[in-house]
């Protein structure tokens, strides 16, 4: 919709126009509240009311209702309308979705800008990250002594999973979402992304998804963790399904972002960006964008069929139908496994170019920083049943589950390789983005060693369900994803605003999160390794000790992320002004203006070399 | 390479590595059986031993990695104001690369040596005369019944020394059958017997708890049980079996 190279007219700010004007997030909500209820109300015509499962039926057409609903409504499915009626959308009308002129409004609706759904995606993260958060500090709270009533035991049960599910959404995006959208297209020399409708579909779709998430702890009794083992799904109330659908909507969202990705990286570098040229995080990109394409699909299958177990009486994961949960395990880590890369590599990229950037310095061996991210997104797909080891499925494929697994450790060997190569005798410049860095290198060594323990047989057998395994993915998810998505932030949000993220408030906040992490996990460790299994809502006398610390920790994690949130909130309008380029760096997105104008250039570039030759006059045309 | 830089002795780098794989040996070697549970079978103790081995083999990886980024962070941030002048370039180095990996590869490789040969020994056969005791989890108990006898039991009782084959099922969904103790975890799975085969070693308690979310009692799905001498727990089951 973007081909602007033939067009170079200026075209007027639309003026007036119909509803389709008017939509924004809240007909959004209306249209998804409207169209939800009436689903509803429909399925108590239509459905058999003495069925055993009318209930999961009604919150299908609900749920459906719903996802319809707040499409139509935020106008996402506006552009197909017209072209189903043979009235395409002219090239006002594109800009007009693009948001020209329009402010901070075009903020609060479906906009085809990659740049303005970058910022959304920001804003998305903020939100699932601060959800997420809230019910991990109830569940630490719950957790500070044993035999504690701070929730009620069914009600923690259900934030245990729904915390969960959050936090692996908000990861998924973290990175991806913001800096995918944001910066991607820009480092590849195009005017937007290749799709920027579907663009906006995906960041839209993502927050019906969470919507129906949220809704999960209004009606309460989703008490599986958020990997929703079979055959207990089936017994579950009716949150159990507005989980399924919230999954089955979010990878519709996925799905949507990582095709669109793939193409722009494919067709839309500007002339003379050999994929040799790109800049590594645009590898990482397309490597996590394929990576989710291959995994998401398992996600919308296990929950389909949970569905259907639930709602038309099939029996795929009930044992006395004839299914069996292990299949239920098999397809969920399908998906579970690589979708933990699908969340690492983009962090990992990012922080190469941060390396990069902050040391002036090339990124140490580029070639080996592309096998590392492909080798793992590769080898992800063939290690999910060491999920499996201790469930009685296949004992016998352990010893080959083994080995692929344990060979995981040679491509994230070679992350340490380049990041410690590319800052080798560097001139390491100690803004916030490098502070995080070095955080993310600390922890990501303790993440891994401990993943090295959980891949052998004979340890995961003490090990499984314990503490440890969830200190240890904390350690990868918090300790390492969500530091080298803050550095991200730090690094690249001088182009979104013009302003710097406050230095003082930023270091702050990284003493609180980094003591905080190695106070929460580190305790969390000897918990599992004294015997205390996961999800539990009390607890032994024997685990006391380390409990209260870990709960102490957690509440210093949650400090430093409100001291960050405040710091992005108050510099957004009132940092200290940074100018196009604060870092020198010589990727393209550094060397447009900030903030970026609507479709980026005004001239394509030509590019002649990569972006790592620090310190070299730039020829500008 | 004629800049100053590029000259500097990286010894303090190497000492720090050695300090620090030290540090992490003495760490790896005392750590993990001070914070384990009593270790009362052999499984338990391969458990602790190759947490253990496989923490001695990653602390020279971690203290090397960490001796790096301590030893640029005292070296190499740039002091002064302002951007810091492009350093030189390092692009490519085959021979880093290439070391980095044989040392990864061999490292990853004892790994899996010592992982595949400590499952077989775990794996190993279970005797002549092994001792079945079926288990069956429901929310939220355990029972366990000794078949050739009508002894069903709410706790576990087993015999030193002699290897234990566990038969577990469940009644509803899906429980984890954990003995903390002994290193062995399978899950209990409605309408699947999975086995289990352990030989306690030692006399005295044990801790079982459900490592499987199971719902609401979930946290209080625990049992205890104890190990008793072969005599001893041939009575017990005599007792058993006149009450039944």
């Amino acid at each position: 919709m973007t081909s602007t190279l033939e067009h170079v007219a200026h075209t007027e700010a639309p003026q007036g126009g119909g509803l389709a004007r008017r939509q924004n997030i809240f007909t959004g909500f209306l249209g998804g509240v409207v169209f939800g209820w009436a689903s509803w109300a429909i399925a108590h015509h239509v459905l058999d009311q003495s069925s055993r499962n009318f209930s999961d039926m009604v919150v299908l057409f609900l749920t459906f209702g719903w996802t319809v609903g707040f499409w139509l409504g935020i106008g996402a499915l506006n552009g197909p309308g017209r072209w189903l009626i043979g009235r395409d959308h002219t090239r006002a009308d594109d800009l007009y979705y693009a948001g020209e002129n329009q402010g901070v409004k075009r903020y609060w609706k479906f906009c085809t800008d990659h740049k303005v759904v970058g910022v959304q995606y920001i804003v998305m993260t903020a939100v699932l990250l601060g959800a997420g958060g809230i019910l991990a500090m109830a569940i630490r709270t719950e957790l500070i002594v044993p035999g504690n009533h701070f929730v009620d035991q069914q009600v923690y049960n259900g934030f245990i999973a729904v915390h969960g599910m959050l936090m692996i959404l908000a990861l998924i995006v973290a990175v991806a979402g913001p800096w995918g959208n944001f910066v991607v297209p820009i480092m590849c020399g195009a005017r937007d992304m290749a799709f920027p409708r579907l663009n906006a579909l995906s960041l839209w779709t993502l927050v019906a998804a969470a919507g129906l998430l949220l809704t999960v702890l209004g009606v309460g009794s989703l008490t599986m963790g958020w990997v929703v083992l079979a055959p207990i799904a089936d017994q579950a109330g009716i949150g159990m399904d507005f989980f399924a659908m919230a999954i089955i909507v979010f990878t519709v969202s996925t799905t949507v972002a990582g095709v669109n990705t793939i193409c722009t990286v494919m067709t839309m570098r500007t002339k003379g960006m050999t994929l040799a040229r790109l800049p590594i995080m645009v590898w990482s990109a397309i490597i996590a964008a394929a990576l989710g394409l291959y995994a998401f699909p398992y996600f919308s299958l296990v929950e389909a069929q949970t569905l259907m177990d639930r709602v038309f009486n099939t029996s795929f994961f009930i044992a006395s139908g004839g299914g069996t949960g292990w299949l239920q395990a098999n397809l969920f880590w399908l998906m579970g496994h690589p979708e933990v890369y699908v969340i690492l590599i983009p962090a990992v990229g990012a922080l190469f170019e941060i390396a990069s950037v902050m040391a002036r310095k090339p990124v140490f061996s580029y070639r080996t920083a592309i096998a590392g991210m492909a080798g793992l997104a590769g080898l992800s797909m063939l290690v999910w049943a060491h999920h499996m080891f201790t469930t009685g499925w296949a004992p016998n494929l352990g010893g080959p589950f083994m080995l692929t697994t344990e060979l995981i450790s040679l491509p994230t060997g070679l992350f340490f390789l380049v990041i410690v190569g590319t800052l080798w005798r560097g001139n390491i410049w100690m803004k916030l983005p490098t502070v995080w860095l070095f955080g993310f290198i600390f922890n990501f060594i303790i993440a891994g060693v401990t993943g090295i323990y959980l891949s052998d047989i004979p340890i995961d057998n003490q090990l499984h369900g314990t503490m440890f395994v969830t200190a240890h993915f904390h350690y990868v998810f918090v300790g390492s994803v969500l530091f080298g998505a803050i550095a991200a932030l730090c690094f690249w949000y001088p182009k979104v605003t013009g302003r710097y993220l406050d230095e003082t408030m930023g270091r702050i906040s990284f003493w609180l999160v980094f003591i905080g992490v190695q106070v929460t996990f580190g305790a969390m460790f000897i918990s599992g390794m004294r015997g205390m299994p996961r999800r539990y809502s009390s607890y032994a006398l024997l685990f006391e000790h380390t409990n209260f610390i870990t709960t102490i920790g957690a509440y210093m994690i949650m400090a430093g992320m409100l001291v960050l949130l405040a710091a992005v909130v108050r510099c957004w309008s009132h940092g200290e002004a940074s100018g196009p380029n604060p870092w020198q760096a010589n990727s393209l997105e550094w060397l447009v203006p900030t903030p970026p104008p609507l479709e980026n250039f005004d001239v394509l570039p030509v590019i002649t070399e990569d972006p790592y030759n620090y310190g070299k006059e730039l020829v500008r045309s | 390479m004629t800049d100053n830089k590029n000259k500097q002795s990286l010894k303090g780098m190497y000492w720090t590595w050695f300090v620090l794989t030290v540090i992490g040996v003495l760490i790896s070697v005392w750590v993990p059986s001070y914070l384990m549970p009593k270790s009362m079978s052999d499984s338990m103790h391969l458990s602790i031993l190759t947490i253990v081995i496989f923490s001695v083999a990653a602390a020279p990886v971690a203290a090397g990695v960490y001796a790096a980024t301590l030893f640029a962070l005292k070296h190499w941030v740039h002091k002064g104001e302002g951007v810091p002048e492009a350093a030189e370039p390092i692009r490519e180095n085959n021979k880093v690369v290439a070391y980095w990996l044989i040392a990864s590869t061999v490292l990853t490789v004892f790994l899996l040596i010592w992982g595949l040969g400590a499952l077989a020994v775990d794996n190993g056969n279970t005797g002549n005369n092994p001792l079945v005791v079926n288990v069956t989890g429901q929310q939220w108990v355990w029972s366990f019944s000794y078949p050739g006898t009508s002894v069903e039991s709410p706790t576990l009782v087993l015999p030193e020394g002699r290897t234990v084959v566990f038969h577990i099922t469940s009644d509803d969904i899906t429980h984890g059958f954990w003995i903390a103790n002994m290193g062995v975890q399978v899950d209990a799975n409605a309408g699947a017997i999975t086995t289990l085969h352990v030989t306690p070693n030692a006399l005295g308690n044990f801790n079982i708890r459900c490592t499987q979310f199971c719902g609401l009692n979930h946290a209080f799905m625990v049992t205890t049980g104890t190990v008793l001498s072969a005599n001893d727990f041939n009575s017990w089951l005599q007792t058993q079996s006149q009450k039944a």
